[in-house]
């Protein structure tokens, strides 16, 4: 009887501490960026504290990124839905000569999207590039479609990602955007609460 | 009410003239400038293949046919195709991850809740018009 109890009791704790490998740390980084208001907003710091759900996206992406976008917004619903509060979602862009704050505002407003614990992120390519090697984001740009009046626009081939990022801006896992399954973000996201 | 009937006759108007039903459209959000992309089911109900090879829309500049790929493990990217053959007695689905119309350059505003007017241009059966509504996913089944 003792030893099923003690049985019972590692399985209890077990299950109680999260057992996320760390994909990468990025405490000690520091990236200046936009939101969709066009506030200066420092990156990581403001995931500080939060465990937040980050997207990469591209506005000009036609499949993959709105489902992204509808994913995390699924995740908020449901998150809503079972009272866990603590988590921010943030969306990047990896197009940062496209999408400037007001192309994000945009983004968000067509999809009525509820913005009250989820930003939208750009900034100087430079910054944008060097923060999507650090976290591992491949954006190459492959087809484009010309205008009649010679303007241009790209699509990218991408990494198709959302990453879960802890309260002290460690990456714990990360998961195809896209067609990622919705509850198992939600069940990460409860073994840290 | 009388909108509905109305679509109603419509809808079946073009069935009976085409035989290329066209099922479940919608079309994604997204702001003026950007673009959109349309997911159908087009169901080829006679006994001989017909081919998709254009789509036009007044709301956006440009209108492809196109496809989502993968071009590795978690790289994902998007090309245009030059056509689309619907066989015959089957069905093809646009959907997300997959095939559809890219909307480029929209004209204004394309909002959640809104329907929009476009058309399909096969190669036997003609234009076929079609009413759309803005969603972010598909229809739950
Ligand atoms: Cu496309």
């Amino acid at each position: 009887m003792k030893k099923i109890l003690l049985i019972l009791l590692f399985f209890l704790i077990s299950s109680c501490s999260n057992n996320f490998e760390i994909v990468d740390d990025l405490s000690k980084t520091n990236y200046e960026l936009v939101d969709q208001n066009n506030n200066s907003v420092l990156f990581p710091q403001v995931a500080k504290g939060k465990i937040n759900v980050i997207g990469y996206i591209f506005t000009n992406c036609p499949d993959i990124c709105p489902l992204t976008t509808n994913n995390m917004r699924l995740i908020q619903e449901k998150l809503k839905k079972e009272k866990i509060d603590g988590v921010q979602f943030i969306s990047i862009s990896f197009d940062p000569l496209q999408d400037k704050p007001e192309t994000l505002r945009k983004f968000a407003e067509v999809r009525n999207l509820d913005l009250s614990n989820w930003i939208f992120l750009t900034g100087d390519k430079s910054v944008i590039d060097s923060l999507m090697k650090r976290v591992n984001i491949l954006a190459v740009k492959s087809d484009s479609t010309t205008f009649k009046d010679g303007r241009k626009i790209y699509y990218y081939v991408h990494t198709d990602r959302i990453q879960l990022m802890d309260k002290e801006n460690k990456i714990l896992k990360n998961y195809k955007g896209s067609s990622v399954n919705v509850d198992e973000i939600i069940n990460d996201i409860k073994k840290l609460n | 009410m009388k909108k509905i009937f109305l679509l109603l006759i419509l809808t079946s108007f073009t069935i009976a003239q085409t035989k290329i039903e066209i099922k479940d459209p919608w079309l994604r959000p997204n702001a003026k400038g950007a673009n959109s992309a349309l997911f159908f089911i087009a169901e080829n109900k006679t006994d001989k293949a017909d081919t998709l090879i254009a789509a036009k829309f007044e709301n956006s500049e440009v209108v492809e046919l196109h496809e989502t790929y993968k071009k590795s493990e978690d790289m994902m990217g998007m090309r245009a195709v030059k056509f689309v053959v619907i066989p015959p007695k089957s069905n093809v689905v646009f959907k997300p991850r997959d095939l559809h119309i890219m909307l480029i350059g929209l004209k204004k505003d394309i909002k959640i809740g809104e329907n929009y007017n476009l058309s399909l241009i096969f190669k036997k059966a003609g234009e076929i018009k079609i009413n759309a509504a803005v969603r972010d996913m598909p229809k739950m089944k």
